[in-house]
Formats: C-alpha cells, structure tokens, sequence
C-alpha cells in the first residue's frame, strides 16, 4: 500500500485519468443497473405485490393472461389455500374536462373481487366500494397529475371512474394499473355490464400456498393450467427479453471494465519494469512487489466506482420521475464487488511480469 | 569471519556452441571495515563479478558466502532475504524509485524488512551524508551527487554487512565523483563495512584499501605503490 499510495500520489495525472475511466463505466454500469432493474419493476409490481405462489390460465392462454377468458365459476373448481379472480385489460383513459386529446394514457384495469387477497394497500384515499371507483397507481399522481376525486373516462367508452385512492408500485407490462371491481371490468372488456353473475368472465384465478408449494393447490379441470408466478412474471411479453438485454450489456461492460483497467496497469507495469528489477536486486520480493501493484489496482478501482456510485446516486436525484431508474442497495453492491474483484482479475495478469522481471538486467 | 567469501567461483555462459568464460575460477575474500576497488575495462567480467557476490546470478562452480553463511547456494527467495537484510547496493544512477521521496525511500526497507532498521535513524543518516535538507524531495529534484548520497544512505539504512557498488560515479563529473567515493570510504570506515567498488575511473582508486584489476575474467590484485 505504500508504494501503491505513494506512486499515485506522485503521478496524480495518470492516476486520475484511470480513476475517470473507471469512474465512466462503472457510472453506466450503475445506471444501466438502474434502468433494468426499474423496466423490470415497470413490468412486474403489480404481481409482485399480491404475494401469490401461482397463477392459473386456460390452457390455450399460453401463459399470457392479455387473451385469456374464463368463466368465473371456475373458482369452485379449484383447491388452494388462498384463491382471488381477476380480471384484466388494457385500456386509454383521458382526464375529465380535457378535450385535447393530448392527456389520453395507457393504463392496465384489473377487476377484483374485493372480499379476496388481491385488495390493494391504498397509501392514499380508500379502496373500492362501488363499480363507478379505482385505486390508481401513485404514478399517475406524480407524472400525469391525478389526483383524489378526479374523474377520468374511457377514451372509445362511455363509463366514467372517480379516482378513490393510490397506491405505490402498481404496474404491470409498463403501464400503471387501475384496480376496480370485476363487474366493472367486465363492463370495460365487453361494453356492457353482465346481468347475470353466471356469466362473469374472469382472466386468471391468481392463488397462494400456505407452505409456497404448488403441488397442494388441486383443478377439476384440464382446460386449465396452473403456472408458477415466476413463470408467468417472465413470460410477460417483452419481460424476458428487455432483461437480457440489459443483462448481456451490463456483463460486457463488466468485462470490458476488466480489460480496460488489465491493459492500463499491465503498460504501467511493463514501464516499470527497470524500477522493480533494481527493487528486486535490492531484496525487495516479487510477493511485496505484485500485492503493491494489486494495492494500487483496489485504490484506482475503489475509488472509481465510489466516484460512480456517488454520481449514480446524485444522477438519480435529478432524474425526472418517467425514467424508469430505481436503485437496489443489493444490486449496487453486487455490482461494486464484482467491478472491483474483477479489475484485481485483470490486474493479476501483470503479477506474471513482475515475477518473471530478471533484476540482473535492470542493473546491467 | 570474512564478510564475503569467494570459493573457487567461476562462471561460464554459453554462446552459440561456444562457451564464454565470464569469471575464472576466483578465490577472493574481504573483511568487514575494508574498501576495495576492483577495475577494469568494460566486459572483463568485473559486472559478473559483483553480480554473483550480489547473487542476482548464481556460479556455474564454487560457492559464495556471507558471513560465513551459505548464499550462492540458497534459494531465490532465501537469497533475496539476504539480500535485503547483508547487502546493500548502490547502482549507477537509476538506483532510486522515482515515485519516492528520498525519505521514502528509506521507508520502504522498513516496509519490507520490519525490525532491522531503526526508524530514528533516517535523519542521522541523512545528515552525516549531508542531506537532510532533501529528505522530502524527489529523485528527480535533486542533483546527480545528491541522488549518489541518497542512494548510498539507501544501502547502509538496513544497516548490511556489505555495501555492492557498481559504477557508482558513472554519471558525476570529478570533483562530485570524487566526494561520493570519499564519503563511500567514510562510512565504510565508521559503519564498519565491507565495500566493494566496481569502476573504470583508475582515480578513484586512492580511497580504497585494496585494488584488484579484473581482465579476460581474471581477478589480480594490484601493488598500490605501483599504480601511484
């Protein structure tokens, strides 16, 4: 560490340039994680916060609940220990009084038997009591301007809604969701309301396990199928796909961070190659020699993903709340750990140099 | 005791099919307290010479040994700690780690080699070579007679028993050439070392107690009165 430190010291403008290198990708790295990590909340929330262990669709479905359609009696058909229906659909809403056209937003309806599990935790207002009310996600507050008592309209439909409470992390395929009954789902889907609660048609039975197996949970019927919810969270469209992406990025510019810093300390090693062969002919080791130049590594990488992270952080702050960036403590570690553990990686490639320097010809 | 001790030490290179006598069998030995030059000209063999006593390269026969101890015939590692601990180098002029502060560079032994050095002792040193004053600047601040004492206070911080000189006025013009080798000479006398000057500046050589001339490989010691 001494030589480490001293070196840096003493050569402040290399060192810097380094640590800017560093700084550069590990803030993408940040905010890449950032982004992915937050798309996939976008996607996913409103599923996450039903706590349920599994889903069930006909058969036909695929695994995608944007087409399926069942009967809701279906319900008696199943074994578990906790059951909930839900309905769901896509649909544009527009604010009241507006005519503009210009505030039409995408949102997700999801009708729900409001005795069952799936009753959102409303942070604001109060949950639904009649089908002419929704539970809006906190979003649509904070980026569209919504608010308590708001009335909005389906774009193409007649019914209108009053907006009777929040609450936080509801979206689903990226579009914030509005709970509301599942009478007036049924009203949104068809464009009129059942007559008859026989006729109720549902998307999905969603269940839960005491114990969080699946094998407990029991249908009397094979047009439907029962799919774990880790399964059907990635099978959402696009789900799968946009994570990978930004897996595949992520990992590559790990990687490159390791090259990139391998390369920097391996040339600063080769420059120095005299300098540790008069060392070693003075009896210093190759051992204090290499763990110096590893020191140095975890100093330049150290402080370049804390400048990163620091600035990850702040970047975070100015964000506007449409970037879809949220930060996870464990994946900022995670991430931290793995950049710096793999810059000692690249760093290890010039310990080979070091020992092979023959110090009868740095003297010679 | 003799502080370094030639036994029998030669060493051969090979050179094509050729082998290359670099160092004829040697017997050679000195004690602590004394100064000894060895000269001669550029590829006699003299570098081979103080390299092997260094041990940064090993005899093809014979042995070398310090304090009585085995070396030559100890591993590199084991080498390289005694190395570090009995022998202290002065080289030509690249001696220094430029990144260090000339303190620092004394700092560094401690580092490596806790115990032996006494950490008060750096600024005695620094001011019975008359530099005390550049102990926080760097190499590349100082003069090249400045960088000289700094490097021979480098070698005699860890206090060692032998103090390896290798051109050590290579880059000094006469009067600074003549200084380091004078307080070379002193230390020597007051520390108590063993001290052996490779050069090729015949001048220098009235500092020293011994001169040995190195030719084709041959080590032969000169009359002083002769060369005077």
């Amino acid at each position: 560490m001494f030589l480490a430190w001293n070196e840096i010291k003493y050569s402040k403008v290399r060192y810097l340039l380094i640590i800017g290198v560093l700084f550069l990708i590990s803030y993408l790295v940040f905010f890449l994680t950032g982004l992915a990590y937050g798309l996939a909340q976008e996607n996913r929330t409103a599923i996450d916060s039903w706590d349920a262990d599994g889903i069930i669709l006909p058969e036909e479905a695929n695994g995608n609940f944007n087409m399926s359609l069942f009967s809701a009696e279906e319900l008696d058909n199943i074994q578990a220990d906790e059951k909930a229906i839900l309905g769901q659909t896509p649909a544009v809403i527009e604010k009241d009084q507006e005519d503009s056209g210009e505030d039409r937003l995408d949102v997700r309806f999801l009708g729900i038997d409001t005795e069952q599990f799936l009753t959102p935790d409303v942070v604001e207002g109060r949950l639904v009591e009649s089908d002419g009310e929704v539970v809006a996600d906190i979003s649509l507050k904070e980026e569209n301007g919504l608010n308590l008592n708001d009335s909005i309209t389906l774009v193409g439909g007649e019914q209108a809604f009053e907006i009777v409470g929040f609450m936080e992390d509801a979206k689903l395929s990226v579009a914030p969701v509005l709970y509301t009954t599942i009478e007036a789902f049924q009203e949104i889907r068809f464009g009129e309301p059942v007559s008859d609660d026989s006729e109720l048609a549902i998307s999905a039975i969603v269940v839960r396990s005491e114990t969080d197996e699946l094998d407990q949970i029991t249908i009397d019927n094979d047009q439907l199928e029962l799919i774990p919810i880790g399964d059907f969270i990635n099978d959402l469209p696009g789900y799968n796909a946009q994570l990978l992406t930004f897996v595949f990025m992520i990992s590559f510019l790990i990687v490159i961070a390791a090259i990139v810093i391998g390369i920097f300390i391996y040339v600063l090693t080769m420059q120095k190659v005299n300098i540790f062969g008069v060392m070693k002919a003075q009896g210093i080791s190759s051992g204090y020699i290499s763990k110096s130049v590893i020191a140095q590594t975890f100093l330049l990488s150290l402080i370049g993903v804390l400048v990163g992270l620091l600035a990850t952080l702040g970047t975070a702050l100015l964000l506007p709340a449409a970037v879809p960036f949220r930060s996870n403590e464990l994946f900022l570690i995670v991430v931290s750990m793995l950049m710096i553990g793999i810059a000692i990686l690249g760093a290890l490639f010039s310990v080979r140099t070091i020992v092979k320097i023959d110090p009868l010809k740095a003297i010679s | 005791m003799k502080a370094i001790e030639f036994i029998n030490v030669d060493r051969a290179f090979k050179d094509g099919d050729k082998t290359v006598k670099a160092l004829q069998p040697t017997n050679f030995s000195i004690d602590r307290g004394q100064f000894v030059a060895i000269i001669g000209p550029s590829g006699s063999g003299k570098s081979t010479f103080l390299t092997i006593a260094g041990g940064l390269q090993a005899p093809s026969h014979g042995e070398v040994k310090i304090n009585g101890q085995r070396f030559s015939t100890e591993s590199e590692k084991k080498r390289s700690k005694i190395r570090l601990s009995e022998i202290g180098f002065i080289l030509q002029a690249s001696n220094l780690v430029p990144f260090l502060t000339i303190k620092q560079q004394l700092q560094l032994v401690d580092r490596v080699d806790k115990g032996k050095a006494n950490r008060e002792e750096i600024l005695t040193l620094l001011e019975q070579l008359d530099i005390a004053d550049l102990q926080n600047k760097y190499p590349g601040e100082i003069s090249g007679g400045q960088r000289q004492r700094a490097a021979i206070a480098r070698a005699l911080y860890n206090d060692p028993t032998i103090i390896l000189a290798d051109e050590p006025t290579a880059s000094l013009d006469t009067d600074k050439a003549y200084q380091v080798v004078e307080i070379l000479a002193q230390e020597t006398k007051r520390k108590n070392k063993a001290t052996i000057m490779v050069t090729h500046d015949t001048r220098l050589i009235e500092y020293c107690d011994q001169v040995f001339e190195m030719k084709d490989g041959v080590l032969q010691e000169v009359q002083l009165t002769a060369t005077t």
